[in-house]
């Protein structure tokens, strides 16, 4: 590409099939400055799409995996009292002891602000955190600064980041939280859409194979009452699979014999109930 | 600009700011929607903050811009009725006649539109569910509109089976808004499983954190400062008794069920018992409720700490629950009111909730709902009604 990158759009990347729609969100998004919120059953590529946005627009990445237990400040810069304390003991390092300063690191989202230029920040699995937890932060990046209270200093974004949030729950956000945010929906892929899928991570794959792995995979995905549905991300290590396989058939995957069914269910419950589905279809 | 598509958003029940809408203008004014395909994905990702309203919104644009029909909610289910309605005066004018109480010379003299509109005058008049009587319609009554009623002309409406009644089709439109936040369904199993993950005990805190001690120390400068975490007690028992009795309950049997299964490992033991309606003297083991039946006494046996789950409609005839031999069951009359075993429940096993498929909306229009709350906490068979549980269940 030969746009400056301060302009630049994106447009998909090399191991990621982008629907132009979403094409035109994340543009939208990155113009009018605002985070842009992805929900979506996990396994839809959320979180690679903001790896995806960093490829192509050529800016690192920095990913900001959201624990529960996790508070505002950690994200934000951490104040290393143990080398502080070690260094006052010992005397040992080049750092200035009376300065807190030589003592802060920055968190994720302290090193989005402070890079030497824009980045792509992925806020990832944001739902797992509490609320206060999502409306504080809303309240950083909506400033774009942030206060370190042990130096009394405020740190400002050099640039401003493309913020990609990434939402596995069902349950909405707070209100507040989705007023700051452009929202996007990623649909589970269709078969057809599917089969793009594939062909990027596997272009020379036996077209055989993936029509009946597919076909197979939609139709275990239908089954009721599980767990953790298989998604794209367990279809492609179970072609991964199958593929490695040298016995494998692809015919067999039509007479509903379906190997490595533990690649696809992870739960133990899900597994046993995905293994007499298949048992049952064979019967018939 | 597009105010009135904004306003019909809102109309429809889509939940747009004004400030996402001045996002939107913001987004025009720097050029960077340039045709309608793109006003659309831009609108859409700017003022629809929720995968629920899609609908709904791919409904409004294409109304505002189309010119589309909007789906008329409220039109849609009495019309239906109305077809129905026509079919049978079409087949067999001579009961029909007799249905609407006039005879066949007046009905011969109206026209379908006519007949169409008192036959819809008398459904808006009624606004609760009805079950005998002699003049609305519902089930089982004398009234000529409606069905399975004593009346000979009493007719089926829409294509209905025996289980549900015309006017409950006929509102049925109108709970769609409720399965937003609605009863759990095979679907949402996983996301239900995390919230019965909270299910946990908590015992006093003495166990020492070692990490945020040194933490807490370092923060201090050295002077030592200790910190404590909860310890784990034994993992909880939980009895779950469902109502399996009756069409109602049987859409959630199964979701609590397998709900319950997949947490099993969690607790030291999930008992199931199953009931019809409210519980008597007794509760049974298998869900045909007739060969291992468990008497009241054995349960009042059990450790009062386990966790009592009621799942249940709560909606019965109110002599169900207060008359001495209510049950309907002959076997099960026990000359002791359902709602003193109820009560005596609560009192046995001080952590107990009531889970109820049914909107909480609609819990004060049934009178053996609002007893039933009066005794146990209930809560909504919903994402949100289950955490809500969860969270009742563990206080102390």
């Amino acid at each position: 590409m030969t746009v400056q990158p301060s302009d630049a759009s994106f447009a998909g990347a090399t191991r990621y099939v982008l629907d132009e729609e979403l094409a035109q969100i994340v543009n939208i998004s990155m113009s009018l400055e605002m985070p842009l919120l992805l929900k979506g059953e996990p396994g839809t590529g959320k979180t690679m799409l903001a790896h995806a946005i960093a490829e192509s627009l050529n800016m690192p990445l920095i990913v900001l995996n959201v624990k529960s237990s996790m508070k505002l400040v950690e994200a934000l810069y951490q104040y290393d009292t143990l080398t502080r304390l070690n260094d006052s003991r010992f005397g040992d390092s080049r750092r200035d002891v009376s300065s807190i300063e030589a003592y802060i690191k920055m968190g994720k989202i302290g090193q989005a602000f402070t890079a030497d230029q824009r980045t792509v920040l992925l806020i990832d699995e944001i739902d797992k955190a509490d609320t206060d937890f999502q409306d504080d932060m809303l309240d950083v990046l909506d400033q774009m600064e942030f206060d370190i209270i042990e130096i009394d200093k405020t740190m400002s974004a050099r640039h401003r980041p493309v913020i990609i949030i990434t939402s596995n729950a069902k349950k909405d956000l707070s209100d507040p939280f989705l007023g700051r945010c452009n929202f996007h929906h990623i649909a589970f892929p269709d078969p057809k859409m599917m089969r793009k899928i594939i062909g990027v991570h596997f272009p020379d794959i036996h077209d055989d194979l993936v029509d009946n792995a597919i076909a197979a995979f939609y139709h275990m995905r239908e089954l009721e009452a599980v767990e953790k549905r298989p998604a794209t991300r367990e279809l492609i290590n179970w072609i991964r699979a199958l593929n490695a396989d040298p016995d494998f058939k692809p015919k067999r995957l039509t007479k509903g014999d379906v190997p490595f069914l533990g690649v696809l269910f992870k739960k133990s419950g899900d597994y046993e109930r995905a293994s007499a589905f298949v048992n049952r279809r064979k019967m018939f | 600009m597009f105010l009135s598509f904004f306003y019909k958003l809102k109309e429809m029940g889509v939940p747009v700011s004004p400030t996402a809408f001045l996002t939107l203008h913001r987004a025009l004014a720097n050029r960077l929607i340039s045709s309608l395909d793109q006003f659309y994905t831009a609108s859409r990702t700017i003022l629809v903050k929720s995968e629920r309203y899609f609908d709904i919104f791919d409904q409004v644009f294409a109304h505002h811009f189309q010119g589309s029909e909007l789906p008329d909610v409220e039109g849609l289910a009495i019309d239906e009725m109305a077809r129905a309605l026509l079919e049978q005066w079409l087949k067999d004018p001579k009961a029909m006649a007799d249905a609407l109480g006039m005879d066949e010379d007046q009905l011969n003299r109206m026209t379908p539109e006519e007949l169409i509109a008192y036959f819809k005058e008398r459904l808006k008049d009624q606004d609760g569910r009805h079950d005998g009587g002699s003049k609305w319609i519902g089930t089982g009554g004398t009234s000529p509109v409606g069905h399975s009623g004593i009346h000979p002309g009493g007719m089926r409406v829409g294509g209905v089976s025996r289980n549900k009644s015309a006017v409950k089709v006929a509102l049925e439109r109108r709970y769609k808004d409720y399965s937003l936040s609605g009863p759990l369904t095979q679907a949402m199993v996983g996301e239900a499983l995390k919230r019965l993950r909270n299910l946990l005990p908590a015992g006093p805190r003495d166990q020492l954190n070692i990490h945020e001690s040194i933490y807490r120390t370092m923060k201090n400068g050295g002077e030592i400062e200790i910190a404590f975490d909860r310890r784990m007690k034994d993992r909880l028992k939980v009895i779950l008794a469902i109502d399996n009795g009756g069409w109602s309950m049987d859409p959630y049997v199964s979701v609590v069920q397998t709900l319950f299964d997949y947490a099993r490992a969690q607790f030291k033991e999930v008992k199931t018992f199953f009931f019809h309606n409210t519980i008597y003297d007794t509760v049974w083991l298998d869900a045909a409720r007739y060969r291992k039946p468990v008497r009241m006494a054995e349960l009042s046996r059990m450790d009062p700490e386990t966790r009592l789950i009621v799942v249940g409609d709560a909606s019965m005839a109110p002599y169900e629950l207060m008359s001495r031999d209510g049950s309907i069951y002959v076997q099960g009359r026990s000359g002791q009111p359902s709602i003193e075993c109820l009560r005596m429940l609560v009192h046995t096993f001080p952590h107990s909730v009531w889970l109820n498929p049914v909107s909480a909306a609609m819990w004060n229009y049934t009178r053996t709902i609002m007893m039933i709350r009066q005794i146990f906490p209930m809560f909504e068979l919903s994402l949100d009604g289950l955490e809500k549980a969860v969270q009742h269940l563990m206080a102390a």
